[in-house]
């Protein structure tokens, strides 16, 4: 494979701007995945921001990053990525499915990082057409952190064969209460969105969750990761990989039942809506 | 567990770690009581290999606290690397909470009960929970106790304009009005204490945290937080001369000498100590690095009693060095907690006076002056800053460590609080056997 093209980018982009942009050319789109890369280099964090990120997924503020807040750092270039209109797959529907995430080592709030994002494996999947958004964080060239967000167009195709998407296989006791109940606000949608940049409109509008089919506005599933592994926040290895299935939706305003068991070497986890009979997420969590 | 057939046995301790202090809307203005809490013991944790241990108990407490931090210290166990099934609970004495629960948890120590226990405190004063009104408090539960539709509209109608405005926490004395440096103030123009001394002793405790801080005597009893390596506060160029230029905040006219720079800053910060037996240091491969003696508490009736609001911690020491039969010099260093500079000299001079140690302690005769050169030798609050319940695990801690540099002699802490209270105590350095 040949060197991918590489766009820098010196600071975080629009969100809203990218969303618009996507929203408006999404008609008509597909071929082949561009080879292309999305780099940021020297990029800082910004304490107000954490912290209010923090708040918000109920993690302690701390110097060492949640593991979920490097997403938000590189789901600025996914969107860019995704904008763009030679991107096979529009961005209107897209449903993000799955969410690995690999935390080498704890990152420091005061260390410069090199984010990068680029789109792998587009591929036919049960419901329409599958793609992967392949995310790196470095500390000069130590790699830290990687993040693969899997995202579904439903209806979609794309030539090949369908192989079969690996599950999240999680030992939970079906008969166990839940380890919590969590009151979900009609606003955290919202709130998630102005700590995260993840404006789409069906997290912030009823009529927009209307028009792609949901009965109330649906909570972003990078909230619901973030609040899982703030619940477990201070019994994580320090090194992990934390991969999540996310199936129904979370509605707002909501409750929901959250589950976790201690496994070997991490933790399995899931979150199911009130009157849901099917997870909203299944995670686990293993040390590497 | 203890075999409790010998009697008490000493407490030792093993060590301290605290966040820098930060100054009010500072660094830390974001982060929550519960988030330096954390951050501290985390910090302690990591130091000495505690991630996923059970300890005997935590203590700890803030001043300034939300009403939803009921459980504020075991809260924060559960978000700390200690074993979840560590139990803790909340103190609260004004300034003297830190120093009160290192007592609490020395005691349970000496008796047998725990092995080992983490004492500490934090404050924010930046991110300071804000009450509604007592009117709008009780209009509020009249019209949640009111039945009907109706009869809750009319409760609400009770509600003034005025009832909106929420209230700050003031560093007021709710019997007087007076904040703590009006009532210092009172007591410094009473013992006549002068401006030049208070700005000498500010300027010292400046230069000696930052000495301290440049000999590197801190590297194991603070950890960074949040971008912050050293205490905010701290102005390591400051010189009398610099404070002779601040104009006074507190007293009247001519009177007047208390100054933003000899009175503490209000601060944000998290401090804890590892308490345990002599045994279980031993057996965990940990230092002892000094005993924890004594410790006695005092309050004085500044309200309608005459005497100086911070006063107690004079009051508290003369039964602490009878019960140990020491006298006033017979320490190798003073830690005085510096709420105020006019604080630390009052409370010598009053130690000094015949007429203060006869008529008001009850003494035969005064117990005499101290050796400057052993006070507070590392810096105190009007350099560090002084998050109100974080301060005695400051103190203690570094005292601890001083004693186990000299290997051999003991320190004298004495820590004023508001409400009239005082704690006073005594650590002695570990002997080599």
């Amino acid at each position: 494979m040949s060197d991918p093209r590489t766009l820098t980018l010196d600071d975080t982009p629009n969100m809203a701007v990218l969303f618009t942009r996507a929203a408006a050319t999404s008609i008509g789109r597909g071929g082949p995945l561009q080879d292309v890369q999305v780099r940021r280099p020297r990029a800082r964090i910004h304490l107000p921001q954490l912290a209010a990120y923090d708040n918000v997924c109920g993690f302690a503020l701390r110097d060492a990053l949640p593991a979920t807040y490097l997403h938000v750092l590189v789901f600025p270039l996914q969107l860019v990525l995704m904008a763009d209109r030679r991107f096979p797959l529009g961005l209107a529907g897209l449903v993000h499915v799955r969410n690995r995430i690999v935390q080498h080592r704890p990152v420091d709030a005061a260390e410069l990082l090199t984010l990068r994002a680029s789109a792998r494996e587009l591929r036919p999947h049960p419901l329409g057409a599958a793609v992967d958004l392949v995310s790196s964080v470095r500390v000069g060239d130590e790699l830290v952190w990687e993040g693969v967000s899997t995202y579904l167009s439903r209806g979609a195709s794309v030539p090949g064969e369908i192989a079969p998407e690996q599950p999240v296989t999680l030992d939970l006791d079906p008969d166990a209460p839940p380890n919590a109940v969590w009151d979900v606000p009609g606003d955290m949608g919202r709130r998630y969105a102005s700590v995260s940049g993840d404006v789409d409109p069906m997290h912030l509008s009823t009529l927009a969750a209307k028009a792609f089919g949901f009965p109330r506005i649906l909570v972003q599933g990078m909230w619901t990761k973030a609040h899982a592994l703030a619940a477990i926040e201070a019994r994580l290895p320090e090194a992990y990989a934390v991969d999540v299935t996310f199936g129904h939706p979370l509605l707002l305003p909501s409750t929901a039942s959250f589950f976790a068991a201690q496994q070997d070497h991490g933790w399995d986890f899931a979150v199911r809506p009130a009157q849901e009979a099917g997870d909203h997420l299944r995670g686990a969590v293993r040390a590497i | 567990m203890a075999d409790n057939s010998a009697g008490p046995r000493p407490a030792v301790i093993v060590g301290g770690n605290r966040i820098p202090f930060a100054r009010a809307n500072g660094q830390y203005a974001l982060a929550s009581n519960q988030d330096m809490l954390i951050a501290a013991l985390d910090g302690l944790v990591a130091r000495f290999g505690l991630s996923g241990q059970i300890v005997g108990e935590v203590a700890a407490g803030a001043v300034i606290k939300h009403s939803r931090d009921f459980n504020l210290t075991r809260e924060s166990v559960l978000g700390s690397r200690l074993a979840p099934t560590t139990p803790a609970y909340d103190v609260q004495q004004a300034c003297g909470t830190g120093l009160e629960t290192m007592i609490l948890v020395a005691n349970k120590i000496a008796l047998g009960q725990i092995d080992s226990g983490i004492a500490g405190g934090v404050d924010s004063t930046s991110a300071a929970p804000l009450a509604i009104s007592e009117g709008m408090r009780k209009t509020l539960l009249a019209a949640h106790r009111a039945k009907a539709p109706l009869d809750r509209v009319r409760a609400l109608k009770g509600l003034r304009p005025s009832d909106l405005v929420p209230q700050i926490p003031r560093n007021t004395e709710p019997r007087t009005g007076l904040s703590m440096g009006e009532h210092q103030a009172i007591t410094t123009a009473e013992w006549q204490i002068g401006r030049k001394p208070q700005d000498e002793l500010a300027a010292a405790s400046h230069h000696n945290l930052a000495a301290a801080y440049d000999r590197g005597f801190f590297d194991d009893l603070v950890t960074p937080y949040l971008g912050l390596t050293r205490d905010q506060n701290l102005r390591s160029d400051t010189s009398v001369e610099k404070l002779a230029l601040l104009r006074p905040v507190f007293g009247k006219g001519e009177g007047a000498t208390m100054t933003a720079g000899n009175s503490t800053p209000l601060t944000d910060g998290a401090s804890v100590v590892l308490l345990g037996s002599q045994e279980w240091a031993d057996d965990h491969g940990l230092p002892a690095l000094a005993r924890f003696v004594d410790a006695q508490t005092a309050a004085v009736d500044y309200v309608n009693g005459g005497e100086g609001l911070l006063m107690a911690p004079a009051y508290a020491v003369v039964p602490l060095l009878a019960r140990n039969g020491l006298s006033l010099q017979d320490f190798d260093y003073y830690e005085i907690h510096e709420a105020f500079a006019s604080t630390v000299l009052v409370t010598l001079a009053a130690w000094e006076s015949e007429k203060f140690c006869v008529e008001r302690l009850g003494l035969d005769a005064p117990l005499g002056s101290i050796d400057r050169s052993k006070l507070n030798v590392n810096g105190s609050s009007l350099a560090a800053g002084h998050p109100f319940a974080a301060t005695g695990g400051r103190i203690v801690a570094s005292l601890a460590k001083k004693l186990s540099r000299k290997g051999s002699g003991r320190g004298l802490i004495s820590i004023c609080a508001a409400g009239g209270q005082g704690v006073a105590a005594i650590l002695e350095a570990v002997r080599d056997e």
